[in-house]
């Protein structure tokens, strides 16, 4: 079964077609024995992420086609093409450099907010957020996260990976919101989350047709929506996300 | 080829971002020191989230659950080796633990009446109380937590796609252990080796079920970084060769093999184990703990009755069989354990999902015992007995898998999620003291050597492929230190060992900085082989089976022998490679009186559930419908959206 592998050594980036041998008949493999597969026997030096080979982790997911997959449960046909994300800045092969995406809620959903009383339950909603494995194939398509990439894309290598990136995307909005759901949040973290999703570009959302979620959240409905929402007509003109 | 290095100063280290090393960068900052964070995986990406999500809470159903009855639960079930002073730790903190995840936003159901979280109805295999909370998402709602803690407040840095490489220690002499003076790291995001000063080092870095892969349901990282680490700076690790293998995992298809499908309590009521030929090698099942069930399908393998797939049959049918009763089981079978329920959903025929045929299933590599020797402060100790701060690797800390001597020989169901942050926590806060009380750094001149051999890596002419030589390992260490040993099987391990570090020694790598894969393989194959050296000197030392270690050409250990833990020493001889010594330590006995009411009502259990399956089933199945019933209440249905359900959009392997 030949797949094409997308690799990058040193900068260089090349299609290796790799042949991938069937363990049983009519083996329709996963991405990731594919990956692994090819490790084990032709390219021993191959880079990619994976954890728990059973969707749970979040960090192993590609592109397959120019669409984001899950490596670990998602299956490939003849012929597919297996590329790292196409939203984040290469490392190596299949790694991409994830941690500028985290690094932007750093001091943006501080502890101090907590109410002391845990033996609160949170609303369903809540829990469907906490779902989320943060597997950042919601970042296809979003235009808020293209922003970050917009300004300079001759030199958009590593644009604020190590500080974070300047603007959001929808795992961030999705962290925000999971405290305006958080009944142990006062009002005061709530109204913080709500202006750190607005300072994060959450304009770029007014008239999106909307982010899909790795492992089937609602993220319009249930974060995208709630939050435009709540803002209300602080987005009206385009001074709400300036610098 | 050079590699540009960098230079930092903080007070604590804390290696891993789990739910141990979250808890400890926490506890850490709060003392304020200032830490960093080295994470290999992305934060939180570790065993905490990918875990069932189950958390011991003590008292959560009774206040005659107390701090005895749980301390006492893990010394027996860890067959007396657990240290005293560690399981007395873990039942005074289970709850402050706890409520530790609840701060960062892990929500359970409240029970109005007693303030606290629902546990779950039947109490987990070895567990004499119900105090195992379930969460929705299961660990994927801890590791929203965990990772709150360390990105939230900015008030700890933190590095990930950074490999730990070594500590830096200084004035170890005369085979006395020296003091942390920082570690070394591999920044493959950035392609910068990172030379931290700092006085303290909290190791939270996972266990090395790797060594066992694809045996395993664990995160890939677990390779044993913390272990091979600190043995090769001179700290002691304990009870090494206990591991602890699931029983219940998948043989097949090839991309599901070593996922968990099971735990004993799952089996139910009329679970059971099968050899080949059909016939019942472990009934009881729901009561056995896992180290039980492991131990009997790898007997059954040793004696030439196992399945194709080198396991045994676990027959569920009875319980779905019966007309009633049957309908409740199905559903406890679904919820009780969603995530490993869906595994099998996607994985086995339709026939055995619905329970009318049994499931193949073989043990594989959950979860290290064994790990970094230390107090119940978390610091390292050294010398006989329980061993002592001042003869240990002073300023080394360890929490989670990467700590030993907590769970001794077996861990219960439900114990970990509530372990790593017991003894994070207390490690952080001792790491911050240590950091206070020794504010200088130990000198730069540790720091040379290690510099000199990683930078030497890279570059590195020869003909061996570290990736191979890891897969080789993985291999080898099933067959001769997995769930089944014997003299002759130690013996091979060794040669396998001292052949791949010598090819180990003429592996290719290429000299460029930037996430370079090769060097991050010799990495890890470096600590695989170190914890393999580890777990096969204790293992020896070890002559006869008790709990994860299960020795088939020796007896089981007599509850009367006077008890005692492996203890493995290290030394770093020439060339950096690591040399293990294993001695032994003495263990208290529990009083025999309370072991004695231990034992007493498990058999009494045992004995109950044997007495049901003699019942007719026209009797039987009311009774059972009754239970169920009352163990799933009126709206105990899985949540509507988890990770991998069926409602998933993007990865479509379920259809």
């Amino acid at each position: 079964m030949k797949i094409d592998i997308v690799t990058t050594r040193n900068g260089v980036r090349e299609t290796v077609a790799y042949d991938y041998r069937p363990r049983q008949d009519g083996e329709r493999p996963m991405i990731l024995d594919v990956l692994l597969q090819a490790q084990a026997t032709a390219l021993p030096d191959l880079a990619f992420r994976y954890g728990c080979r059973a969707r749970n982790c979040g960090v192993c997911t590609v592109d397959v086609n120019g669409r984001p997959r899950i490596a670990c449960r998602a299956r490939v046909r003849a012929g597919d093409r297996i590329e790292p994300m196409a939203t984040l800045p290469v490392l190596a092969d299949l790694v991409v450099r994830r941690d500028g995406i985290a690094r932007q809620l750093q001091g943006r959903t501080t502890a101090d907010h907590r109410d002391p009383d845990l033996n609160e339950e949170a609303p369903e909603a809540y829990h469907d957020l906490t779902a989320c494995i943060e597997c950042y194939a919601c970042l296809d398509g979003c235009p808020m996260h293209a922003r970050n990439f917009a300004d300079d894309a001759a030199d958009a290598a590593l644009p604020d990976a190590a500080t974070g990136y300047r603007w959001g995307n929808p795992f961030s909005l999705l962290k925000l919101q999971r405290l305006r759901l958080d009944p142990c949040v006062t009002e005061d973290g709530r109204q913080a989350a709500l202006d750190a999703a607005i300072d994060l570009g959450l304009d770029a959302c007014v008239g999106c047709k909307g982010c899909k979620c790795g492992v089937g959240i609602d993220l319009k409905g249930g974060v995208v929506g709630e939050l435009l929402a709540a803002a209300g007509d602080r987005l009206s003109g385009d001074g709400a996300s300036a610098d | 080829m050079t590699i540009e290095v960098e230079w930092r100063d903080y007070d604590v280290i804390v290696v891993g971002s789990g739910g141990a090393g979250s808890a400890a960068a926490d506890a850490a900052a709060a003392e304020g020191a200032r830490v960093l964070v080295v994470s290999k995986d992305p934060i939180a990406c570790s065993d905490t989230k990918i875990s069932e999500g189950n958390a011991t809470v003590r008292g959560t159903v009774s206040d005659a659950d107390t701090e005895q009855e749980l301390s006492d639960n893990l010394r027996v079930s860890g067959a007396d080796l657990p240290l005293p002073a560690l399981t007395a730790a873990y039942a005074k903190d289970s709850r402050p633990a706890y409520d530790w995840y609840r701060a960062h936003g892990l929500r359970p159901k409240i029970n109005r009446d007693r303030q606290g979280p629902f546990a779950r109805p039947l109490a987990k295999g070895g567990h004499t109380v119900a105090r195992s909370v379930g969460h929705k998402n299961a660990g994927v709602a801890f590791s929203h937590a965990a990772w709150d803690a360390v990105v939230e407040g900015a008030q700890i840095d933190y590095l990930e796609d950074a490999w730990f490489l070594d500590l830096a220690v200084a004035g170890a002499e005369n085979g006395a252990p020296g003091r942390v003076a920082g570690g070394l790291v591999y920044h493959a995001a950035t392609g910068t080796l990172v030379a931290v000063r700092a006085s303290a080092v909290v190791m939270a870095s996972g266990g090395l079920n790797t060594l066992y892969f694809p045996k395993t349901d664990t995160m890939r990282g677990n390779t044993g970084d913390g272990y091979a680490a600190a043995a090769r700076a001179g700290a002691d690790l304990v009870d090494m060769e206990q591991v602890q293998f699931l029983p219940f995992c998948l043989t097949a298809p090839a991309s599901y093999e070593g996922l968990l499908v099971g735990e004993p309590s799952t089996a139910s009521f009329l679970g059971v184990l099968r050899d080949r030929h059909g016939k019942v090698i472990l009934d009881g099942v729901y009561l056995r703990t896992r180290a039980e069930c492991s131990a009997a399908i790898m007997r059954a393998v040793a004696d030439g009755r196992g399945t194709d797939g080198g396991g045994a049959y676990l027959d569920l049918t009875a319980n779905a069989r019966l007309p009633r009763s049957g309908k409740g089981f199905m559903r406890y079978l679904q919820t009780s354990m969603p995530s490993a329920y869906r595994t099998a959903r996607q994985a086995l025929s339709k026939p055995a999902v619905r329970c009318e045929e049994s499931w193949e299933v073989r043990p594989a590599a959950h979860y290290t015992m064994g790990g970094i020797r230390v107090d119940a402060t978390g610091a390292s100790v050294g010398g006989p007995g329980d061993g002592t701060a001042a003869a240990g690797l002073s300023g080394l800390f360890a929490a989670g898998q990467a700590m030993g001597g907590v769970f001794g020989a077996n861990r219960l169901g439900s114990t970990a999620l509530t372990e790593n942050v017991v003894f994070g926590l207390r490690a952080g806060r001792g790491a911050a003291d240590h950091a206070r009380a020794h504010p200088h750094s130990a000198g730069d001149d540790a720091f040379h050597p290690l510099i000199a051999a990683a930078t030497a890596q890279f570059g590195h002419g020869g003909d061996q492929a570290p990736a191979l030589l890891k897969l080789e390992l993985q291999r080898a260490a099933w067959d001769h230190i997995g769930p089944a040993r014997t003299a002759d099987s130690l013996n091979r391990m060794d040669a396998v060992i001292d052949d791949l570090a010598d090819r180990a020694g003429r592996a290719a790598v290429p000299d460029y900085a930037l996430w370079n894969q090769a060097f991050i393989e010799w990495v890890e194959l470096r600590s695989l082989l170190d914890v393999a050296r580890a777990v096969t000197a204790a293992a020896r030392e070890r002559d006869a089976s008790v709990g994860g270690h299960v020795r088939l050409d020796r007896p089981q250990v007599s509850i009367l022998a006077q008890p005692y833990s492996t203890v493995v020493r290290g030394q770093t001889g020439n060339g950096g490679v690591l040399r293990v010594q294993a001695v032994r330590a003495r263990r208290p006995r529990m009083p025999a009186m309370r072991l004695l009411a231990m034992r007493l009502k498990d058999a009494w259990r045992k004995t109950q559930a044997k007495a049901l399956c003699l019942l007719p089933p026209a009797l039987l199945d009311p009774i059972l419908d009754r239970r169920y019933r009352a163990i799933l209440g009126p709206g105990d249905a899985a949540p509507a959206v988890s990770p991998g359900g069926p409602a998933a959009a993007v990865a479509d392997a379920a259809e």
